[in-house]
């Protein structure tokens, strides 16, 4: 046994899976159009951790709990998680679905989900689903450098005063996605009381809204950062419209050939 | 009717596979073996440690082991089950003396341990962190001071 598992867990794990694979997605849609040579190698090599921390997840679905049970997961299991499921059934955040050509809103997405991702992590760091817990300690050993690179680019681009306020325009427009990072999830319930998460995500809503408001040192007042009167959570249960023509990218191979075998 | 595999035979098997990033470099040098299971029915079952969870070589790695231990067996071969396993958390410290040196001579990567200054595979110098990002995930880029070559350096 790896812990608790049923379909409430599946759930739960999945919308984690879709946020991280759709934000590796998005990533590695930078590469080679990036502003200078370094980004496209940064975005490349963040966007490679994410994809990762998507199919241990992915993985974990598939084995039901254990992705290292007897005989082993076929490929191919992985593969329709991530990209059959109806729109439907997709449970990635609106912040993920959002495509842009700015690099501004894209450095800016970077660090606001990486912020909430290192404290999404942390709630599952001791989790009772033993894999869980292990990807948690992976995932920290390598999201650190996501966070010193995004901060590292803030710390120069933001005192600058054309490059500061294109990145104050992206963080308005982005936040209000943002925050639906914290929306519960179907099974999030379940996960807290078998322990597989310790609290809600959005109960590490207030400590994510500072870190934003001591990183951008901005006047946050009106967007709504206060996870108990926020606008209605969707549950996830929505596709923003930037969602069809991503998974469309997301399959152009996919769909080339659909009885292929990679 | 084959006799069952031995773990150090296994093991042997496992440590003719090598990184296909670092050719010349055996996965057990570079601290991927973790376990290795050989069951009284004669399965097997390898576990593996990646590097980093989006290593895009982890199938390539666990074909490649799977290979070489399904050769062990002789003609019928043992069943063979490759794990990545979720733990331990795979650090620069797993890496041994060889795969270092190998590293440094054949590579001109130098691995970071703990903190302060990377020094240089060439000339022992003091390097300098040039760009986080480097020719592949786990690796990043330095200069060296002394000699000004440029060092990749093997992230912890």
């Amino acid at each position: 046994m790896t812990g608790p598992w049923n379909a409430d867990i599946r759930e739960f794990v999945l919308a984690f899976a879709d946020d991280e694979h759709l934000m590796g997605q998005q990533h590695t849609e930078w590469i080679g159009v990036a502003p200078f040579l370094e980004e496209d190698l940064a975005f490349s090599s963040i966007g490679q951790d994410e994809l990762g921390h998507a199919a241990t997840l992915y993985a974990i679905v598939a084995g039901e709990g254990d992705p290292n049970r007897e005989g082993g997961i076929d490929d191919r299991r992985l593969d329709a998680l991530a990209f059959d499921p109806d729109p439907s059934r997709w449970r990635s955040a609106h912040l993920v679905e959002a495509t842009t050509d700015d690099w501004a809103h894209a450095l800016v997405r970077h660090w606001l989900y990486d912020t909430a991702e290192q404290l999404r992590w942390e709630l599952v760091a001791e989790s009772t689903l033993e894999p869980l817990a292990g990807a948690a300690a992976r995932a920290e050993r390598e999201e650190w450098f996501h966070r010193r690179h995004a901060d590292g680019l803030l710390d120069v681009l933001l005192p600058a005063p054309g490059a500061g306020d294109r990145l104050r325009a992206a963080l308005t427009d982005l936040l209000p996605l943002a925050v639906g990072l914290f929306d519960p999830v179907a099974g999030e319930v379940q996960a807290v009381a078998s322990g597989v998460t310790i609290a809600p995500f959005d109960s590490r809503m207030p400590e994510w809204a500072d870190r934003v408001r001591a990183r951008f040192d901005g006047d946050l007042s009106s967007i709504d950062l206060s996870p108990s009167d926020r606008a209605t959570p969707t549950g996830r249960t929505t596709r923003s419209n930037a969602f069809g023509p991503l998974l469309s990218r997301m399959r152009e191979v996919l769909d080339l050939d659909p009885a292929a075998i990679w | 009717m084959t006799s069952i595999p031995t773990v150090e035979a296994v093991r042997a098997a496992v440590a003719t596979v090598d990184d296909p990033e670092y050719p010349g470099i055996s996965i057990v040098d570079l601290g991927l073996l973790e376990s290795v299971e050989v069951r009284p029915d004669g399965d097997v079952v390898v576990g593996l440690v990646p590097t980093f969870s989006g290593c895009p070589a982890l199938a390539m790695i666990a074909e490649d082991v799977h290979a070489a231990v399904a050769a062990v067996g002789g003609v019928t071969g043992p069943r063979v089950d490759i794990r990545w396993l979720s733990g331990p958390v795979w650090t620069v410290e797993r890496l041994t003396g060889t795969a270092r040196r190998t590293m440094a001579e054949e590579f001109t990567v130098a691995v970071r341990i703990g903190a302060g200054p990377v020094p240089c595979p060439r000339c022992g110098g003091d390097t300098a962190e040039e760009s986080m990002f480097g020719p592949s995930r786990c690796r990043a880029v330095h200069v060296c001071h002394s000699c000004t070559e440029v060092v990749e350096v093997m992230r912890a």
